[in-house]
C-alpha cells in the first residue's frame, strides 16, 4: 500500500492509536508492535517475499555476531564475504540474472555460437534493493569497527523492516537508527506535528507536481518521434520536475510518517536544484544512496588507487557513478547515466572545485547572476540524463537526445501550451519557491516558526491544491528499483 | 618517536599538500575544520604520510581516522 492510499490511512491510525496509548510501557512493547505492523505492511504489498525477508534479517543478524565473536582477521574476512556474496547474490539473482544472461548469449552470438535462450520470469521482491544495501552497510560496519553487531533479534529485525522505508528507502544506517529504538519513545506533539507537515509537503509533490509533470511528459516521450524538437525539451523538462518531485515526496512522506512514532530517518534531499555543480547536485540528491556509496565503493576505492592521484580518483568517481546508475536497474540506460555523471566530475576533479560546497545566496534572497547561470547550466546537464531514466533503452534515449538538436528546437510546442500546463508550471513555481526559502533549514516544508495565519493558510492552500489539482497514483517511480 | 615529533611531521604533510598552514594542530582537529581537506587531497595526504613515515595503512585503519589524535595513534602503532 503506497501513503497516499485510502489503504494506508486505514493502517496508520489504529497503529498510531495503538503505539502511543496502548504500547507506550517500554522500548519492547513498542518495538513488538512496530516490527508486527512491519512485516504486515510488507505482506500486505505481497506476501510471497515475506519469507525472503525474514531470511534476510536472521542470516544479516547472525553473521553480524559472527564477524565480531571472531577474533582472528582472516576468519572475520571470511564470514564479511560470505555476508556480501549472500546479499549481492540476492541483488544479482532478483534483479540482474536475465540481464546478464541475455548479455552473455550477445557475447556467444557474436562469437558466432547461435544458441537461444528463454528469459526467466524472475519477480522482483519489492523494496530489496534498500534493504540489501543496508543490511551491507551494517556487516562492513561490524566489520570495520565502526559499530557493534546488534545482538536483540527484534531490534535488528525492525532496522530491516520499519514499514516506513522498507519499500523506497532511505537506505539506513544501524549507527543512526539503532540507537533510536533501544529507548522508550515519548510521545512529542511538536515531531508529530512536524511529520505531518513532512507528510502533507510530500503527499503535494507526489500527486500534484509529480502527477501533473507526467501527465504532460508521458505523452512526448510516448511518442517522441512525431515530437519537434522543442517539444522534446518541453517533455525532458516536465519529467526532470517529475522525477524529482516523485522520489523526494515519497521520501519527505517516509520520513514524516516515522516521525509519527518518534524515529527520525536520514534526509534523502536538500534542494538538489539549487547547487551550483554536479558534485554538490549530487550531496543533496537521494542522499542515503549518495553516502552509501561513498562510504562502501567510493572510499575503499579511491583509497586502493591513491597512488595513481588525480587519474585514480576520477576512475573511482566513475566507477562509483556507473554503480549508482546499476543500482536503479539492470538496463542499459541506467549504466549510461551512471557513466555521464561520472563524467561530468572530471573537470571539477581537474579544478580542484569538487569539494567546495558554497550554499547559494547566503544571507540573501535571490541568487546573484553567476549562480542562477550555474544552477539552469546545471539542470539542463541533469535533465539530459534523466531522458536515460525515462527510455526504455538506449537506442530510444540515444535518439529523443539527437531529435532534441534540430531546428524545430526553434519553435513554439503550441499543442502542448494549454491550461494544464500553465498550472502546472504555477504550482511548480510554487513548489521550488517554498522549497528556496527553506534551503537552510532541516526539510522543504519547515514552517514551524512562520506565524500561525500564515501556516494555516500554508495547510489550506496545499489541502485545496491536492483535492482539486492532485491525481491519484498507485505507484511511485522507485517502487520499480 | 615523540607524539610532537608525529605532529610536526604531519603538519609539514598538510602543507605541502594544501599549499597553506591556517590549522592548529590538536588531537580534535578533523579534516573539515581545514580548507582544501577534501576527498582527493585526502588520498595525497594519506599516500604522502605513508611515504614519511615508511608505512602501509590499511582501509581498517582509514575508517579510524576520526580526527588527529587518532590518526596520530594510528601512526604510532605502525612505526
Amino acid at each position: 500500500m503506497v501513503f497516499n492510499s485510502f489503504n494506508f490511512v486505514v493502517f496508520i491510525i489504529p497503529v498510531f492509536l495503538l503505539y502511543w496509548l496502548v504500547f507506550k510501557k517500554s522500548a519492547v512493547y513498542q518495538n513488538i508492535l512496530l516490527l508486527g505492523a512491519s512485516l504486515f505492511f510488507y505482506a500486505f504489498a505481497d506476501w510471497r517475499f515475506l519469507i525472503l525477508l525474514v531470511t534476510c534479517i536472521l542470516i544479516n543478524f547472525l553473521l553480524g555476531l559472527r564477524i565480531n565473536s571472531e577474533s582472528n582477521e582472516r576468519k572475520q574476512q571470511v564470514y564479511l564475504y560470505l555476508g556480501v556474496i549472500f546479499n549481492v547474490g540476492l541483488l544479482l539473482y532478483y534483479k540482474y540474472f536475465n540481464f546478464f544472461l541475455e548479455g552473455f548469449y550477445d557475447m556467444l552470438n557474436a562469437f558466432g555460437v547461435t544458441s537461444s535462450h528463454t528469459a526467466l520470469s524472475i519477480l522482483l521482491p519489492l523494496g530489496i534493493s534498500f534493504f540489501t544495501f543496508q543490511n551491507l552497510g551494517y556487516l562492513l560496519d561490524v566489520y570495520n569497527e565502526e559499530i557493534e553487531p546488534n545482538s536483540n533479534v527484534l531490534e535488528f529485525s525492525l532496522f530491516v523492516a520499519f514499514f516506513p522505508k522498507i519499500l523506497s528507502g532511505p537506505i539506513e544506517r544501524a549507527s543512526q537508527f539503532i540507537p533510536q529504538i533501544k529507548t522508550k519513545r515519548d510521545f512529542s506533539y511538536d515531531t508529530t506535528v512536524d511529520g505531518l507537515r513532512q507528510i502533507l509537503w510530500g503527499l503535494f509533490a507526489k500527486v500534484v507536481i509529480a502527477e501533473n509533470c507526467a501527465a504532460l511528459a508521458d505523452p512526448i516521450f510516448n511518442s517522441y518521434q512525431e515530437q519537434s524538437s522543442s517539444a522534446l525539451v518541453f517533455g525532458a523538462f516536465f519529467y526532470a520536475i517529475q522525477l524529482y518531485a516523485d522520489f523526494s515526496g515519497y521520501s519527505n512522506m517516509a520520513i514524516g510518517v516515522s516521525k509519527l512514532f518518534g524515529i527520525q530517518l536520514m534526509r534523502n534531499f536538500a534542494t538538489p536544484f539549487f547547487s551550483t555543480n554536479i558534485a554538490d547536485f549530487w550531496r543533496k540528491w537521494h542522499i542515503s544512496l549518495t553516502t552509501w556509496m561513498m562510504d562502501y565503493v567510493f572510499t575503499p576505492l579511491s583509497f586502493t588507487l591513491r597512488r595513481q592521484q588525480k587519474l585514480g580518483l576520477i576512475v573511482a568517481i566513475v566507477t562509483t557513478f556507473v554503480l549508482v546508475g546499476l543500482w536503479h536497474g539492470a538496463n542499459w540506460t541506467f549504466i549510461v547515466y551512471g557513466l555521464f555523471h561520472g563524467m561530468y566530475f572530471i573537470p571539477l576533479v581537474y579544478s580542484g572545485s569538487m569539494n567546495t560546497s558554497n550554499a547559494i545566496a547566503q544571507g540573501a534572497w535571490f541568487p546573484s547572476i553567476k549562480e542562477s547561470v550555474k544552477m539552469v547550466m546545471l539542470f539542463i546537464l541533469v535533465m539530459f540524463t534523466d531522458i536515460l531514466f525515462r527510455a526504455d533503452n538506449l537506442t530510444m534515449a540515444f535518439d529523443y537526445l539527437q531529435r532534441v538538436f534540430s531546428w524545430s528546437l526553434f519553435s513554439i510546442p503550441w499543442e502542448f501550451l494549454g491550461s494544464t500546463t500553465l498550472f502546472t508550471s504555477l504550482f511548480i513555481l510554487f513548489f521550488f519557491g517554498v522549497e528556496w526559502i527553506n534551503r537552510e533549514k532541516k526539510h522543504d516544508f519547515e514552517v514551524r516558526n512562520y506565524p500561525l495565519l500564515i501556516r494555516w493558510g500554508f495547510y489550506i492552500f496545499l489541502f485545496v491544491l491536492i483535492l482539486f489539482f492532485g491525481k491519484t497514483a498507485e505507484t511511485f517511480i522507485y517502487f520499480q528499483f | 618517536m615523540e607524539v610532537s615529533f608525529i605532529k610536526e611531521k604531519i603538519a609539514g604533510v598538510l602543507t605541502s599538500i594544501l599549499e597553506h598552514d591556517n590549522f592548529e594542530m590538536h588531537d580534535e582537529l578533523t579534516a573539515k575544520d581545514v580548507d582544501g581537506w577534501d576527498s582527493l587531497s585526502h588520498m595525497m595526504i594519506i599516500t604522502k604520510i605513508e611515504e614519511e613515515f615508511s608505512i602501509r595503512f590499511k582501509l581498517r585503519d582509514l575508517n579510524k581516522l576520526k580526527n588527529m589524535g587518532s590518526l596520530v595513534s594510528v601512526i604510532q602503532g605502525k612505526i
